[in-house]
């Protein structure tokens, strides 16, 4: 679990791959592996009890009318905050379609 | 939709008269005790009243079920008493409602615990299925919303997953009533013994954990030998969980595991309990820093590796794009919020125009015949005048007018409210209204509360226990008041409708007034934020914690069912606290009316000394005596201003003091408010007034007990109060000012 792959599976190009990636900045409807949780044990359980682990995959599918994200985990949907997003390192998956 | 009863026999009503006699609420002796838990939002309380026959109103949102319902049912002969806790994510209590079901599961002993589990998020819900395995294993496993899972293209295999946990697991769907009877058989089962249980356990520690377990659970043991599971409460103690590490300081471990009982129990020596408390202390120091998240990592990662083994998934998802549909707009960055301004509006212009027609009939019936054929047959009976006046004339006149006016807007309100809540909206509008709460320093959960407070103000102050940080939560008690509460919106859309609909052609009017009313609503949000504002940067200063919430899927609306049970559940219940508190106001007013002191009512007497200030507010002195005759109630505010308005005005309308007739529709009523001096400012401003004031005494009391603090009690009585006098005084000098 959380076990990170060699980044040559991220299929980025090299310069962005050592750019570390949150959940903030990805584009819409892009799937991405949860790598770690930046946050307090105490702020980090409550996203753990909702399915945000590390290794998970997550997408976000929507954002609020004021720039928050709606991600979808685990076959259901999570509103986040903006600053709480920005708190979760995540990684692409390679594409294989 | 594909249903599971794969048994004719188990939705036919004959088949379960036979084997299940559900009980109610009767739950005073019982063979066995069964707690249900599960995480928020998976259909606990449905599972609940389909036990029971209980009608506990369910809302599809999460942190319905906030303090326990309790319930119970016959099987075989057996008595089953069910305890419905709050929906938690796992047992390491953060918030209050989580507390109260960890508390429950440890030490209330129940006999089975029912865990039930959303199909679709099996990971995530085994997470706390493990954790509670932990504790006993009495379990049985409900896989609830299999309709679901399989919408969502997983189906999961039960028997595979009730080997893998060693308990039972049924599958149903709790909705439609289906596996409700193989759920009670296990229960039964289980409980008897007959089926015999061995959980999995996750528990699996390095050697120096599982030597310092090994010598602290006998100390637990010792000081507490009630405590069904002290391996689990030494486990917590390593963890210093403050929680536990509370209740064994206080002595509260062992009484709680009595607490359902009844029994007396003498609390631990404090010698005791230190002794428990330093042997963990010392323990802790011996172990590795990074152990608990060893310990929680564990237990997701067994969930994650049961979870893979039981779903069958990539099954042809069916229906699914339609909650990404309703989500696209219902949550969009333009039509997000227009969307909910008229949905809003157009459940008020519905409530509007839909009560206009049963609420002239009520009156017909209850006032204009009821009430005369009530006084003939009181003179044929040669019943004194006194004793017919207050109870005719006061007592059922006020009672038939809460009736009349309040019934069918409620009757027409409260059902499509139920349905909006039903459907999954509401965490929408949490989600929507998010950023807005934290600019205004509190937390998003506050939404939920606010929308709660729609139905009423004393179980929004109850409904916050699901926001953890006890700033936070202090601030949505606080301003908890400004969503407009049953109570009030009969009194909003009345006088909407005579002051401010009357405006507008008679084709526009019901549209102007739901207009009026979703203006009165905002303005109420708009103050929940603003003094949201104040509070966190004054008296309640502190930083925002994080904040997730989970949108659940949207679900098809029983309509049939929301009817029964926004009838049952909310619009008699509120109709008879308004009742029960206008049987004494009509008498009181009755009373003060035809009392005199010096040649003039008692009523007249306040009236006039009220109206001055009334008058500088906007208002009368009618509307300020009838705020404070509503203090336990705000429904009955509109009875007991119509009679005061008859009884001290002299109006025609009345034959005496004390009489009202023929106020068969909303024109009369506005008529007679006419007649008594009102006018559009004065239904302006008791409109403001109405949302500005302080919460009824239910409220109040609910506050205290949530707050156990005089000083915020206090602070959220006062502060809507004296907001509403500054803004009723403002307009009413503006307004003055600008009429010339």
């Amino acid at each position: 679990m959380g076990s990170t792959a060699p980044e040559s599976m991220s299929g980025l190009p090299k310069e962005e791959a050592d750019v570390e990636l949150r959940l903030g900045d990805i584009p819409l409807r892009q799937t991405v592996e949860l790598v770690r949780i930046d946050l307090p044990a105490d702020r980090a359980e409550p996203l753990l009890e909702r399915g945000v682990l590390p290794g998970c995959r997550i997408c976000p599918v929507r954002s609020s009318p004021t720039g928050d994200p709606i991600i979808s985990v685990d076959g259901s949907l999570l509103a986040l905050r903006r600053e709480t997003a920005d708190c979760l390192c995540v990684r692409l998956l390679s594409d294989f379609s | 939709m594909p249903t599971l009863t794969a048994d004719p026999c188990v939705s036919c009503a004959q088949h379960r008269a036979q084997s299940l006699v559900r009980l109610g609420i009767s739950t005073d002796r019982w063979d066995y005790l069964i707690a249900l838990a599960g995480n928020p939002n998976v259909g606990k309380s449905t599972v609940f009243n389909e036990l029971t026959g209980l009608r506990q109103h369910t809302g599809n949102w999460p942190g319905k079920t906030v303090v326990r319902a309790e319930g119970a049912f016959v099987h075989e002969g057996k008595r089953a008493k069910v305890v419905d806790l709050p929906g938690t994510y796992s047992l390491l209590a953060g918030s209050v409602d989580e507390e109260v079901a960890r508390d429950f599961v440890l030490f209330g002993r129940p006999d089975v615990t029912v865990v039930v589990v959303d199909a679709t998020r099996l990971e995530r819900n085994l997470n706390l299925v493990l954790q509670i395995l932990e504790i006993t294993d009495r379990v049985v496993v409900f896989l609830n919303l299999v309709d679901e899972a399989r919408r969502h293209g997983i189906a999961v295999d039960s028997s595979r997953l009730e080997r893998e946990l060693g308990v039972p697991v049924v599958q149903g769907v709790a909705r439609e009533g289906a596996g409700i009877d193989d759920l009670v058989s296990a229960v039964h089962e289980v409980a008897l013994g007959t089926h015999a249980v061995s959980a999995v356990r996750v528990e699996q520690h390095t050697a120096e954990v599982e030597a310092a377990l090994e010598e602290l659970a006998p100390v637990i043991q010792d000081a507490f030998p009630e405590v069904p599971n002290p391996r689990w409460v030494a486990l917590r103690l390593l963890n210093a969980d403050e929680a536990v590490e509370g209740a064994v300081l206080s002595g509260e471990l062992g009484q709680l595991s009595h607490d359902e009982s009844g029994a007396v129990v003498e609390i631990a020596p404090v010698e005791a309990r230190q002794r428990v408390r330093k042997t963990a202390m010392s323990l802790r120091w011996g172990l590795p820093s990074d152990f608990q998240d060893v310990v929680t990592g564990r237990a997701y990662e067994v969930a994650e590796q049961i979870a893979a083994r039981v779903q069958v998934r990539g099954l042809k998802k069916v229906g699914f794009a339609f909650d990404r549909k309703m989500d696209q707009w219902l949550t969009s960055r333009i039509f997000g919020f227009p969307l909910m301004l008229f949905i809003l509006a157009a459940v008020f212009w519905i409530t509007i125009e839909g009560a206009n027609i049963p609420s002239s009939i009520l009156a017909t019936v209850l006032i204009d015949n009821g009430h005369g054929a009530l006084k003939a047959l009181a003179a044929g009976l040669g019943i004194p005048l006194w004793l017919d006046g207050l109870l005719l004339d006061g007592v059922y006149l006020a009672t038939a007018w809460v009736v009349a006016v309040m019934l069918p807007p409620m009757a027409i309100f409260f059902p499509l409210f139920t349905l909006l809540e039903d459907f999954g909206y509401l965490p929408r509008v949490a989600f929507n209204l998010d950023a807005l709460f934290r600019k205004a320093g509190a937390h998003g959960k506050q939404a939920l509360t606010m929308c709660m407070g729609f139905g009423c103000n004393a179980a929004g102050v109850v409904a916050t226990r699901v926001i953890d940080s006890p700033r936070e939560r202090l601030v949505a008690i606080i301003t908890n008041n400004f969503s407009l509460c049953n109570g009030r919106w009969p009194t909003q859309i009345l006088i909407a409708t005579i002051f401010i609909g009357a405006l507008a052609p008679s084709q526009l009017g019901g549209l102007i007034s739901a207009g009026a009313v979703v203006g009165i609503a905002l303005l109420g949000i708009v103050m929940m934020f603003l003094s949201s504002w104040i509070l966190t940067r004054t008296v309640l200063r502190g930083e925002a914690t994080s904040f997730s919430l989970e949108l659940p899927p949207y679900r098809p609306p029983r309509i049939l069912r929301t009817l029964y049970t926004s009838i049952i559940d909310r619009t008699l219940i509120v109709l008879w606290r308004a009742v029960i508190f206008a049987i004494p106001a009509g008498a009181v007013i009755w009373l003060i009316s035809n009392v005199d002191v010096s040649g003039v009512s008692l009523a007249h007497h306040a009236v006039g000394w009220l109206d001055p200030a009334g008058l500088l507010l906007g208002m009368n002195g009618v509307i300020l005596l009838a705020y404070v005759v509503a203090i336990p109630a705000n429904e009955i505010v509109i009875p007991t201003v119509l009679m005061l308005t008859v009884l001290t005005g002299g109006s025609a309308v009345g034959e005496g003091a004390g009489v009202m007739f023929e106020l068969d529709s909303v024109n009369a009523t506005g008529e007679l408010l006419r007649a008594g001096g009102w006018t559009l400012l004065t239904g302006v401003n008791l409109m403001l007034f109405s949302l500005l004031h302080n919460p009824c005494s239910t409220t109040i009391y609910t506050i205290y007990k949530e707050t156990r603090s005089t000083k915020w009690t206090v602070v959220a009585t006062l502060m809507p109060l004296v907001m509403g006098l500054t803004v009723c005084f403002l307009v009413a000098q503006v307004w003055r000012l600008a009429a010339g």
